[in-house]
Order: structure tokens, then sequence, then C-alpha cells
């Protein structure tokens, strides 16, 4: 789910991206697991879930011309296991907006849920974006 | 997994090797398309020099270690803090170590707290950071 229309001026502390929903099939989990080169255990891999929120968020952001985004740090905390085949939403949004001299740095929320409204994950990215 | 759970104790680590078949296996399967990671001529012209492997890709194998260290406690009671310090390319192997720095003890519940990182084969540090996870504990 994008919101293309918002600009990168727009993008303050508090902005909140639209819900983006998810079902994390088999197939998806096992495309994921190759890509990492992973066995996996039977569980969605927290990590898949945070991947797909920050892409989803990334597809976002209207980055200014001539600009490269660089992941620079993340925080994570994992709250429940998550069954393969369950369907999770995502609310993302941005936290802070730095800009030092060249380099900007935004950094993003994220929170996901299952379909019964339980936490299953939340964390912080530092994104990087060089001109 | 980890037999015992004590202070000092280090992590069984894991290796792994990025090409940039994974990285783009990887993008399709993340979602993220920049074309840092994909695109060899936009990557080029980047202070980079070439694509870079995903960050997040670098994480996932950190947290393969954790979770074949502490098993299910790392999937549902897991934390972390990374930095990334330097990308990762194709061609690099990167090898994930980490240890128990201390362990503490909340009422039935304790907590691990590990430090990682995450090398590739010139001894540079590619990911670095701290874990937690929470674990029930035996001692009363």
């Amino acid at each position: 789910m994008s919101d293309k229309t918002i600009s990168y001026e727009e993008l303050i502390p508090g902005y909140k991206f639209p819900p983006a929903t998810h079902e994390l099939s088999a197939s998806l989990v096992s495309k994921y697991l190759k890509a990492v080169d992973s066995a996996g255990d039977g569980f969605v891999p927290p990590l898949a879930i945070t991947a797909l929120a920050i892409a989803t968020m990334a597809g976002s952001i209207p980055l200014p011309p001539g600009t490269t985004a660089i992941h620079a740090s993340q925080d994570l905390e994992f709250f429940k296991l998550v069954p393969i085949g369950t369907t999770i939403e995502c609310h993302t949004g941005v936290v802070q907006k730095i800009a030092r001299g060249k380099m900007s740095m935004l950094i993003l929320g994220l929170e996901v849920f299952n379909k019964g409204k339980e936490k299953v994950q939340s964390g912080k990215a530092t994104i990087a974006l060089l001109t | 997994m980890l037999t015992e759970i004590r202070e000092g104790k280090a992590l069984n680590p894991v290796v792994k090797h990025i090409t940039q078949e994974k990285i783009n296996l990887y993008a399709e399967a993340s979602g993220d398309f920049n074309p840092i990671h994909i695109d060899e001529s936009f990557a080029t012209k980047t202070p980079f020099g070439g694509t870079i492997a995903h960050g997040m890709l670098s994480l996932a194998y950190v947290s393969e270690m954790m979770a074949s260290n502490f098993g299910r406690s790392w999937l549902s009671g897991g934390k972390l803090g990374a930095k990334f310090k330097e990308p990762a390319r194709p061609g690099d192997s990167l090898t994930i170590n980490g240890k128990i720095d201390c362990i503490e003890q909340k009422d039935d519940v304790s907590y691990a707290n590990c430090n990682f990182e995450c090398r590739n084969q010139k001894d540079e540090t590619i990911v670095t950071g701290e874990a937690v996870v929470k674990f029930q504990s035996d001692r009363k």
C-alpha cells in the first residue's frame, strides 16, 4: 500500500504510513528462507516480517532525486512466535528526521500485529540518505 | 542449541557466503529493489563503487545465529540493536559470532545479554550489536 502523493518535506516526525497487510504464506516464507540460505524452523523468521514491513514503508518514501538510501542501524523486539500462514498488519511511521550537511537520516518506527491484534514485533530503523 | 546458558559462553557461529544471486533473491523475497543492491551500473556510480548486500540480509544471518543457539526463546522473546558498519559485497564470506555477556534474572525469567559481530573474510566488521533473549530459568 503506497502513499506516493506525499513529498519528502512532508515526512515529519509523527507521520504515519498507511497500514499494510501481508499474508505470510508458505511460498513467501519458502522464498525468504531460500534467499537467506536457511533451513528455517517451522515458524516465520522474525526478520522476514521486518523486511516486509521496511520494504513496504521504503516504497512509500519519496526520496529526493539523486539520493541513495542506506540502512544504518536497526532495533527490534520480538514478542510472539508467528506461524506460517499468519496475516500480519504493519504500522509504520516517521519517528525522527535528522539533517547533517549532505547526509540526512530518517528514523522510522514499526509495529506489527497479528489478526488477534497481538503485537508480534516492534522496532526502529535508521535510514541514511546519501546525496 | 546451546547446551548450557552461562556468562562468557561463546555462541555457535554461522558462516555465510554472499553472492549477487543471493542478493537478487533477497530483493525478490523482501520486495526491496533499491538499485544499490541489484543494479551494477547504478551502484558503480555511488560512493560504494558496486552493489552491496541489503543490511537486512546480514541481519538475517545474525538472527539465524541467535535462533540456532536459543531456539524458540529467540523467536518469541528476542531483542536486538544492530549497527551496520560496512557494506557486505558479493564475494564476501561472513562469519557471525556472539557471546553471552551476562545473565540477569527477574522473578522466574532470565535474560541472556549477548553481543554479536558479523565480520567478512578481511576481518572487517560489517554488523555489530547487542541482543537479549528472554528464557525460563531453572534457578530458584
